[in-house]
């Protein structure tokens, strides 16, 4: 329907229709916002999602599992690991198997790793759509050297596929390792640096401080969760309240604001990447010897040596290959703490090898509707700077 | 409290509006029907010993191909960001004319998964401010996750249907 | 069953519609181009150094749609440096590129939209077809998902991957300057230009 049609270009109004459309540099992916202004100041935005629309859920109902994992890394782009692994823990909850210690540690690792990651994605393009160029290129700086740790030990830069149901898709390498502690030696000092360039600069205040308020009640009513909702003052973290694949052995904080604006979701996140690297620092210390998937041949493909050897083993590969996990009938959801909020995947079986239906909880989707309601009453130069602290994506959004 | 608990003290307090329960892995899951919705969601969000505040999310489901009554589900995923436990409230569907009741009152971030309720499924939401498509085109035709809805219209080419891609690739518009 | 002969109807008809305005657009390039200084004045000497001043001077219009546009912005960075290449700034508004490098996925409600912004390019433009679901659908072939930007637009160079690293979107960019080149001076770089 064109504009007319849908009423929104009527000439006796009093305030201006803006349309912020899907090919625009700062709303971070095909996201359409109509503005309705009176002057610069936003009276009302009406967001407008789909153009990203990939048809992932439906697409999943006719693979098998082991297929729908590299799907899932194409939802929320930024952070496939996690998604692979909400993914993964709603089969495996379905499936009621164990999962191995170094699996856990090798999974937490890796989602940690993609979530500092994520989060130099978000700083970067949050910093240039407000102005500061420089931090767009310092984050990418430290980006490549994790998706150089992700080529390393899955063969893909970004999209890694590497949590596999049963535990990891193959085991570490002596050079990711050593990259790993590389890392963590050199990050920190990076982040103090993007500390110095915007935590106390003011023109970074004066653009953040007291833009796009939540309150409390607000953030919980509006569905919105992870960082945007820890900056709001809600201590609500997935790894303390529901721990999920061992991060209770971990010793971390989770970082919370008070004001719900612009600058303590900046602030919060920083502070999370900070954590991540703790977490990453005492996985690696504690990274315990033993099996990187389960055992149990039915959901994981045996060591390639007892082929040679073991008959079960080789109908066992025969049939995980050809047909591919049968997931008992049920019906399941885990959330896990994606970087940007509450991920998680519903999934119903039907008893088969293919999933009957499979929903992905995107953080990004249910914050939309709160993100356009913090826009009512900014400027128009706000609405960038709020699109880009909630850290929206629109593959997840879209789906 | 443990979800046997969450599941005791809703069946007790709302004994007519619950069709039944489970406890499925250790969720809680409660079988409501649509007109009981919004009593049992007031009653889940206001009492204090439950307090679910937080819609974690919203899925409709489509039982087509297991050939049960009623045909469309609507899960609704609840949290308490206070007790920290959580509660899975299942809403069957009729075939003819599905709707369910908007719960968007209570918790404002049911607003965009409900609206896809109706996009995808067809599922009349009734309450909701805005009952039109949110995530296909606005003149799309079909409710794509339906079962009976085709997942492609394009016959994939594989090794036994050559002849089929050599017609695709002359019907093709030429590039520069 | 109606919805798929519905969807198969609808499909046919925009065929039919590119298929004709492909017609249309190929007619009008053989007529009288306006370019009259190509007629007159220009050689192919002089067509080769327009041709080296527009491959060293591509500026891309950001069209970053899923996943392939993350890798598209570490080409633009400090490590896979694009800006070396000629591909400087990447400007916002389409009337001022001249390099579309479509990146990710194209959903059918994008779809109108991105001939839209090709339209708005002046000439000569060039399209970079970024990644596997720009190319030919990706892994997505379902009913919401475009197979192939070149339904859409007509592309120049296609370069495979989900997503293609940074140096093989460079090494596209690097292909498409040697196209530029060899078109140059000729009739084809001619064509491009109204």
């Amino acid at each position: 329907m064109s504009i007319t049609e849908q009423g929104l270009l009527e000439r006796d109004k009093d305030t201006m229709t803006l349309n912020m459309g899907p090919q625009h540099p700062s709303t971070h992916g095909v996201f359409r916002v109509i503005l309705e202004m009176d002057g610069e100041v936003v009276k009302t935005a009406e967001p407008e999602i789909g153009y990203l629309h990939t048809g992932i859920e439906k697409t999943c109902e006719n693979k098998r599992y082991v297929h729908v994992i590299p799907m899932t890394d194409r939802l929320d782009y930024l952070n496939p690991p996690g998604n692979n692994l909400a993914f993964c823990l709603s089969t495996e909850k379905l499936l009621d198997i164990e999962i191995p210690e170094r699996a856990q540690a090798l999974r937490v690792i890796m989602c940690e790793l993609s979530r500092i990651a994520s989060h130099l994605v978000w700083l970067g393009t949050h910093a240039l759509d407000i102005g500061a160029m420089t931090v767009f290129l310092y984050c990418w700086r430290e980006r490549e050297m994790v998706l150089d740790l992700n080529e390393e030990i899955s063969g893909v830069r970004m999209m890694t596929s590497y949590i596999r149901v049963g535990g990891v898709a193959k085991d570490v390498t002596r050079g990711w390792l050593d990259g790993i502690l590389d890392f963590i030696d050199y990050f920190p000092a990076k982040v103090d640096e993007y500390e110095r360039l915007l935590t106390r600069n003011p023109i970074w205040l004066d653009r953040t401080e007291g833009v796009g308020v939540f309150t409390r009640e607000e953030a919980i009513n509006w569905s919105l969760s992870g960082p945007a909702l820890r900056a709001s003052g809600v201590n609500w973290d997935i790894r303390k309240s529901n721990p999920y694949s061992g991060y209770e052995n971990y010793d971390f904080d989770v970082p919370t604001q008070n004001n719900g604006d612009i600058y303590d979701r900046y602030r919060v996140r920083i502070e999370e990447m900070r954590q991540s690297l703790a977490i990453i620092k005492q996985a690696m210390e504690k990274l315990p010897a033993g099996n990187y998937k389960t055992p149990d041949n039915k959901v994981s493909l045996p060591d390639r040596e007892t082929l040679h050897t073991s008959m079960e083993a080789l109908i066992h590969h025969f049939k995980l290959v050809s047909e591919g996990i049968s997931v008992p009938k049920g019906e399941t959801y885990v959330p896990i703490e994606g970087a940007r909020g509450e991920v998680g995947f519903y999934i119903v079986s039907d008893g088969t090898n293919v999933p009957y239906r499979v929903k992905l909880r995107a953080p990004s989707f249910m914050a939309i509707p709160g993100m356009c309601k913090m826009m009512e009453g900014c400027y128009i130069a706000d609405v960038v700077g709020i699109i880009g602290s909630i850290d929206i994506v629109m593959g997840e959004v879209d789906r | 409290m443990t979800s046997e608990e969450i599941v005791a003290r809703v069946e007790s307090s709302l004994p007519d509006a619950i069709q039944g329960s489970a406890i499925p892995q250790g969720d809680a899951v409660v079988f409501v029907a649509p007109d009981n919705l919004q009593k049992v969601a007031t009653f889940l969000k206001d009492d204090p010993v439950l307090k679910f505040d937080y819609l974690s999310d919203i899925c409709g489901v489509d039982y087509l191909n297991e050939e049960r009554e009623p045909r469309f589900e609507a899960v609704y995923q609840l949290y308490s960001i206070d007790h920290q436990h959580s509660v899975r409230v299942r809403v069957g569907i009729e075939e003819e004319n599905p709707s369910v009741p908007t719960v968007s009152e209570l918790w404002k971030g049911a607003l965009y998964p409900e609206q896809e309720l109706f996009d995808m499924f067809g599922i009349h939401v009734e309450g909701h401010p805005k009952n039109e498509r949110l995530i296909m085109p606005k003149e799309w035709s079909g409710h794509p996750l339906r079962k009976d809805y085709p997942l492609t219209t394009e016959t994939v080419t594989f090794s036994h249907n050559r002849d089929f891609k050599s017609d695709l690739v002359k019907s093709k518009p030429p590039t520069r | 069953m109606g919805l798929i002969e519905d969807a198969a109807e609808t499909l046919e008809t925009e065929v039919n519609n590119l298929k004709l305005n492909v017609q249309d657009a190929v007619e009008a390039l053989d007529s009288e181009y306006a370019g009259s200084l190509y007629d007159t004045v220009l050689t192919t000497k002089l067509g080769k150094v327009v041709g080296w001043a527009q491959k060293n001077a591509l500026w891309p219009a950001t069209f970053g749609l899923a996943c392939c546009a993350i890798e598209m912005m570490a080409m633009a960075n400090s490590r896979w440096d694009s800006a070396r290449f000629g591909a400087e700034v990447f400007r916002a508004s389409p009337r001022q590129a001249d390099l579309m490098i479509v990146s990710g996925r194209v959903s059918q409600k994008m779809a109108p939209i991105l001939k839209q912004i090709f339209d708005q390019m002046p000439e000569p433009k060039w399209v970079i077809s970024m990644g596997a679901c720009a190319s030919c659908g990706g892994v997505f072939n379902n009913y919401s998902i475009v197979q192939g930007v070149d339904r859409v637009v007509p592309v120049d160079v296609y370069v495979p991957g989900c997503p293609p690293g940074p140096e093989a979107l460079l090494y596209g960019v690097i292909k498409l300057q040697e196209k530029i080149m060899a078109e140059a001076g000729t009739d084809k770089a001619k064509k491009r230009v109204a």
